[in-house]
C-alpha cells in the first residue's frame, strides 16, 4: 500500500493539480485539454503514476474554472457557468475574494464528499445508475432545464431564450454516436459546409461570456479603471466559515447531486453544476436573490462541479463507461497500459484503486491549499489595465477555440458569430444564461426524448416508468411552481 | 388511454421530431413576446439610433474590424508554413498591439510599453508552450 | 525503450532533427505533418493506432507529425484541401461503410483518396447476449428469426457496429429467406447505450467489443449486468496473432470459439462473413507520390525492427501492415464484399 507513496507519484498529483488549475483557469482551456494532452506522458510513466498525474488535472481543471468566473465573469470551463450567475455579481460588489473563498471551500468540500462516495459505494451505485433508462435521463434533464424560467428576470424573455438556446443546439447533424441518425436538420441552405457539426459548446460559451463582455466594453469605449472593484485582500474581507453553517444542506445535497449527475453515463459533464444550482434555488428561502450575488448560489455549482470528479470515475470503474468528456480520456490510460475497465475493474486491481482513491484525495487536498493561498495572486487579475487585460483574453478565447476540437477554424468563427449575438442580445433583451443551459442541454434532451418515444411508443411512459420517474416529475413541478411564484412576488414588489 | 397515447417514431425521420417540438414552442413564445412588447418592437428603429449614437464607434467597430482581420488572415498565413502554427503568431502579435492601443485613452510612451511587451512575449510564449510541450496544432 | 512522440519532441526535436534530415530533405517530405484522425477522441482506439505509428514514423523520418482527433467530417475536408502532403489521414473502415450506408459526410474514398498502407486491426467487433438468454449460440439466433421469432439488436447504425448486423440479416436470407424480417435494429448511440439497451431489456442482442464488454462476462450469472459473447466477427487468423492468454479471464481460445469457423454467420452458404476493424491511412488525391513511398518505406522498417508490434499487441491491437498498394486492392475487395452484403438485405424490401 505505501509503496505507492513516492515522492515521484506525490509530486505528480501536485503538478498535475496545479497545471490543471492553470488550464482550468485560463478562459477556453478546459479539464478535458489539459488530460488529452497529457495522456501520451502516462505511457512512459506507468499506470499508477499516470494516473496520478491525470487525476489531478482532472480535479485542478475542474476547479480551477471559478477563478474567471468570479473575477471576470467569464467561466473558465463549461461546467463553472453557473458560479458565474452569483460569483460575478459578487466580484463586481467588491466581494470578490468572499466569492472566491467561499468557491475554492465548496469545491473541495464537493471533491471529498463524492470522493467518499467513490470510494465506499462505487459498484453499489454503479447498478442503481443503470436502472436510468431514456426516460428517466430526458426527465434529469429536464428537471436542469427548469432553472431557465427562475434564472431570468423576465420570465417569459428567459424561456425563450432558453428555448433559443435548444434549438440553437440543435442545429447540424442528429448526431450517430448519440443513437442519432445522421441527417442533417435545421441548416439554411449553403452553410451545410460549415454547420455540418453545428455549433461546439466551448467557443459559443466564450463568445457569449468572453468576447461579448469585451464588445460591450468597448461600446461604452473601454473605461479606466479595473474590471471589478479592487480586491483588498485581507483587509475588509466578509469572509467567515460561517456561511457555511446557513448551507450545510446546500453543500452536502449538491456535492451529491453532482457525484450523482456524473455516475449516469450521457448526462454530461456541464449538467451536474446546473441540476445543484437548479435545486439550491428551488430550496431556498429565499431565491430571488439567485443571480445577484447569492453566496448560495457559488456553493450549489462549486460543489456540485466538483462532485462531478468522483462520480464520474464509478461508470468508468465500475461499468468500463465514462461519466463525462475528460474520464472519457482516462479509459485510453487504462487501455494504452493493456489494463481492462469494466465491472471487475475494483476487484481485480486493488493497487491501481487504491492508489486512484488516494490521488483524488491529495489531489483535493493539495487544489484547496494552493488555490486558497493563491488568491491573493488571482486577485491581480482584476489589476490588469483593460487595454492589455482584453486582447490577452481575447487571444486565449481564440486559441481555446482553435484547440478545443484539435484544430478546426469554424470553431474560431463560432467564437465570433456568438460573441456578436451575445451583445446583441443584451440589447435586445435575449437572456444570455438560460440561452446558454438551453443550448447545453438541447442535444441531450432530443436524444432521450425521441429515444423514450422510440423505445417505449407511449407518451404515458414518462409518467408511468419507474417510482423515479414519478419522483423526478415532483421536483420538476416544485421548481416550476417555485419560479411562477417567485415571479409574482417580484413583480408585486416591482408595483 | 390507450391509443390517444400512442406514437411510433420512424428512425429514418426521427431528426426532424425534437426540432419541429422545439420550433412550434419557439413561435408560440416569439409570438407571446411579440405581443406584450408590440410598443417596445414598434420602437425599434429609435432605440438603435440611440444605441448607435450613444456608443463608442471607433472602439467597437474599430475592435470588430480588427478581430475579423485577424481571424481572416491567420489561416492564409499559416498555410506558407505549414503546420508550425506561425499564423496565429504573426497575427497575434499586430492584433495585440492594435486593440490595445485601441483600447488606450491616453498614449503616453510608459503605458505603451508594457503593452507593446505583453503583445510580443504572450503569443511568443503560448505559440511556444503549445506547438512543444502540448503539442496541439495552431492555425 | 519506450519513447514517446510529446517528450521526445517536446525535449529533442532538435536533436532529432540533427541526426537525421537527410532522409527528410532527400525524399522533400513535408517536415511538419499533421495527422487528423476520423474520430474526436483521443481516448479512443482510433487514437492511440495513430498516435504509435506517428511516434514511429516521426522517429524514423525525422519529422514532426501531429495527430489531430477532429472528427470524420472535418478530417476529410481537411485532406481534401491539402494537396501539398501536409496532411494526412488515419481512420478505419468506417471511411467506406459510412459511405455504403448512406450516412451524410461520407463519399466514395477510393475514387476520392489515395488509400495509405493499413497499420493495424482492432479485433474486437464482437456481439453479445444477456447471460440468461435463450440464445446460446448464433445459430440459435437464426433458427429463431426461422421460426418467426423478432430478435432485437442493438447497433450504432451507419457502419462498423452495423457491419454485422447486416451480416445476420444477410445470413438469416441465405439459411431461410424471409426469416431476415425478423432481425431488427435497435438504434442506439454509444457502448453505454448499448449496454443499457439490454438492462432495459430493449434488445436481445448488442454489439460491443471484447475489450469493454469481456468483465461482463465474467460476473456471475445472476448478476443483473452479466452478459455471454455469441460472436466475434474477426478473422480467425487475427485472433491467431492475440496473446495465448487472451483478454481477461477470456483465453484466446475461448475467442475463437465464438469466430469463424467454430461460429458461423454464412456470406453465401459456402464463406463465413468476415470482419475485421483495420486502420489505415488516407491521403490527398493530388499528394507528391514521394511522400507516400516515403511513408511505405518507413513503415516497412519500422514493423521489419519489431518493437512498434509490442507496442500494438501491448494495447490488443493486431498488427497489420500492408504497404498502400496491397492495401487499397485489400480494402477494395472488402467494400466490394460488404456492398454485396447490404446490397442483398435492403433488395428485398
Amino acid at each position: 500500500m505505501l509503496e505507492i507513496l513516492t515522492p515521484l507519484f506525490l509530486s505528480l498529483i501536485v503538478g498535475g493539480t496545479l497545471v490543471g488549475i492553470i488550464f482550468g483557469a485560463i478562459p477556453g482551456m478546459t479539464a478535458t485539454m489539459a488530460v488529452a494532452v497529457c495522456l501520451p506522458l502516462t505511457y512512459s510513466l506507468g499506470l499508477e503514476n499516470g494516473l496520478a498525474l491525470l487525476l489531478g488535472l482532472y480535479v485542478g481543471g475542474i476547479s480551477g474554472g471559478l477563478v474567471p468566473a468570479i473575477l471576470l465573469g467569464i467561466p473558465g470551463t463549461p461546467s463553472s457557468i453557473t458560479t458565474t450567475f452569483d460569483g460575478y455579481p459578487m466580484a463586481q460588489r467588491g466581494e470578490g475574494e468572499k466569492a472566491l473563498r467561499i468557491g475554492i471551500v465548496s469545491s473541495f468540500v464537493g471533491g471529498i464528499i463524492s470522493l467518499i462516495v467513490l470510494w465506499l459505494f462505487a459498484p453499489t451505485l454503479a447498478d442503481f445508475a443503470i436502472k436510468f433508462s431514456y426516460v428517466e435521463k430526458f426527465l434529469i434533464i429536464f428537471f436542469a432545464m427548469t432553472v431557465m424560467a427562475a434564472l431570468s428576470s423576465d420570465m417569459l424573455m428567459g424561456v425563450f431564450s432558453g428555448v433559443l438556446g435548444v434549438f440553437i443546439s440543435l442545429i447540424g447533424t442528429y448526431d450517430i454516436s448519440n443513437g442519432g441518425n445522421g441527417e442533417l436538420r435545421l441548416i439554411p441552405p449553403g452553410t451545410e459546409y460549415w454547420l455540418e457539426s453545428g455549433f461546439s459548446l466551448l467557443p459559443v460559451l466564450i463568445g457569449l461570456f468572453g468576447l461579448a463582455a469585451i464588445l460591450e466594453q468597448a461600446e461604452i469605449g473601454v473605461p479606466k479603471g479595473h474590471s471589478a472593484k479592487d480586491l483588498q485582500v485581507g483587509k475588509s474581507s466578509s469572509f467567515s466559515f460561517r456561511i457555511f453553517a446557513t448551507n450545510g444542506v446546500n453543500l452536502v445535497r449538491s456535492s451529491l447531486i453532482g457525484t450523482f449527475v456524473g455516475i449516469l453515463p450521457g448526462v454530461g459533464g456541464s449538467a451536474a453544476s446546473i441540476i445543484a444550482y437548479t435545486n439550491a434555488k428551488t430550496f431556498s428561502k429565499t431565491p430571488e436573490k439567485f443571480g445577484k450575488g447569492e453566496p448560495a448560489g457559488i456553493i450549489a455549482s462549486e460543489s456540485g462541479n466538483n462532485g462531478l470528479t468522483g462520480g464520474a470515475l464509478v461508470p468508468l470503474l465500475s461499468l468500463g463507461i465514462p461519466g463525462d468528456s475528460t474520464t472519457a480520456l482516462l479509459i485510453g490510460a487504462f487501455t494504452l497500459q493493456g489494463i481492462q475497465v469494466g465491472p471487475l475493474f475494483i476487484g481485480n486491481n486493488p493497487v491501481t484503486w487504491d492508489a486512484m482513491i488516494i490521488a483524488m484525495l491529495i489531489a483535493n487536498v493539495a487544489m484547496f491549499v494552493m488555490m486558497y493561498f493563491a488568491i491573493r495572486y488571482f486577485a491581480l487579475v482584476v489589476t490588469i489595465p483593460k487595454h492589455i487585460l482584453f486582447p490577452v483574453i481575447l487571444m486565449m478565447c481564440v486559441i481555446g477555440a482553435y484547440t478545443i476540437n484539435y484544430g478546426i477554424m469554424f470553431d474560431v468563427w463560432t467564437l465570433l458569430i456568438f460573441g456578436v449575438f451575445g451583445w446583441l442580445a443584451s440589447k435586445i433583451g435575449i437572456e444570455v444564461a438560460p440561452f446558454i443551459i438551453g443550448f447545453i442541454l438541447g442535444p441531450s434532451a432530443e436524444v432521450y426524448f425521441v429515444k423514450s418515444l422510440e423505445s417505449f411508443g407511449d407518451l404515458t411512459i414518462f409518467f408511468t416508468k419507474s417510482w423515479i420517474a414519478v419522483l423526478l416529475w415532483v421536483l420538476i413541478l416544485g421548481s416550476i411552481v417555485g419560479s411562477v411564484l417567485m415571479s409574482r412576488k417580484q413583480r408585486r414588489m416591482n408595483q | 388511454m390507450g391509443d390517444l397515447t400512442r406514437v411510433t417514431i420512424d428512425f429514418q425521420t426521427s431528426h426532424l421530431i425534437f426540432p419541429t417540438l422545439i420550433a412550434c414552442v419557439l413561435g408560440l413564445l416569439g409570438l407571446a413576446v411579440l405581443i406584450r412588447d408590440r410598443s417596445k418592437i414598434a420602437a425599434a428603429v429609435p432605440y438603435w439610433r440611440g444605441v448607435l449614437e450613444g456608443m463608442d464607434k471607433l472602439r467597437f467597430f474599430g475592435a470588430l474590424v480588427l478581430t475579423l482581420l485577424y481571424f481572416s488572415l491567420m489561416v492564409p498565413v499559416g498555410n506558407i508554413w505549414p503546420n508550425t502554427g506561425l499564423g496565429f503568431l504573426l497575427c497575434s502579435i499586430p492584433y495585440l498591439l492594435a486593440t490595445g492601443l485601441l483600447f488606450m485613452h491616453e498614449r503616453p510612451l510608459r503605458q505603451v510599453l508594457p503593452l507593446l511587451i505583453v503583445a510580443v512575449v504572450g503569443p511568443v510564449f503560448v505559440w511556444w508552450l503549445f506547438t512543444y510541450p502540448l503539442f496541439l496544432s495552431l492555425p | 525503450m519506450k519513447i514517446n512522440r510529446r517528450t521526445l519532441l517536446a525535449a529533442a526535436s532538435a536533436v532529432a532533427l540533427l541526426a537525421q534530415p537527410m532522409i527528410a530533405q532527400a525524399q522533400n517530405l513535408p517536415r511538419n505533418m499533421r495527422m487528423v484522425i476520423g474520430s474526436k477522441s483521443t481516448g479512443g482506439d482510433t487514437y492511440q493506432a495513430s498516435a504509435m505509428v506517428a511516434d514511429a514514423l516521426s522517429e524514423k523520418l525525422g519529422i514532426n507529425i501531429k495527430v489531430d482527433a477532429v472528427g470524420s467530417s472535418e478530417a476529410f475536408k481537411v485532406l481534401e484541401r491539402d494537396k501539398r502532403g501536409t496532411t494526412i489521414m488515419m481512420f478505419h473502415d468506417q471511411a467506406y461503410l459510412g459511405h455504403l450506408y448512406g450516412v451524410t459526410g461520407y463519399d466514395d474514398i477510393f475514387a476520392n483518396y489515395n488509400i495509405g498502407p493499413t497499420v493495424a486491426i482492432n479485433p474486437g467487433n464482437a456481439y453479445l447476449v444477456a447471460a440468461d438468454s435463450p440464445y446460446q449460440s448464433m445459430q440459435d439466433i437464426l433458427q429463431a428469426a426461422a421460426d418467426g421469432t423478432r430478435v432485437r439488436v442493438a447497433i450504432q447504425p451507419g457502419g462498423v457496429s452495423e457491419i454485422g448486423f447486416s451480416a445476420m440479416k444477410n445470413a438469416a436470407k441465405v439459411l431461410n429467406p424471409g426469416s431476415e424480417e425478423n432481425i431488427v435494429p435497435v438504434n442506439t448511440g454509444s457502448q453505454s447505450d448499448k449496454n443499457q439497451a439490454m438492462w432495459d431489456d430493449l434488445a436481445d442482442v448488442i454489439n460491443g467489443s471484447i475489450q469493454g464488454n469481456e468483465q461482463f462476462t465474467q460476473l456471475p450469472a445472476d448478476d443483473v449486468k452479466a452478459m455471454r459473447f455469441v460472436w466475434i466477427t474477426a478473422r480467425p487468423e487475427t485472433l491467431e496473432q492475440a496473446p495465448e492468454a487472451g483478454m481477461g479471464g477470456t483465453s484466446r481460445d475461448e475467442m475463437l470459439k465464438h469466430a469463424s469457423p467454430a461460429t458461423s454467420v454464412t456470406l453465401d452458404g459456402s464463406k463465413d462473413f468476415t470482419f475485421d476493424k483495420e486502420f489505415f491511412l488516407l491521403y490527398n488525391k493530388d499528394m507528391d507520390p514521394a511522400v507516400s513511398e516515403a511513408i511505405d518505406a518507413a513503415l516497412t522498417e519500422i514493423y521489419a525492427d519489431g518493437e512498434i508490434q509490442k507496442r500494438q499487441k501491448e494495447a490488443f491491437f493486431m498488427p497489420n501492415f500492408l504497404p498502400a498498394a496491397e492495401a487499397k486492392a485489400h480494402l477494395e475487395d472488402k467494400n466490394a464484399t460488404y456492398a454485396k452484403v447490404i446490397d442483398q438485405i435492403s433488395a428485398g424490401n
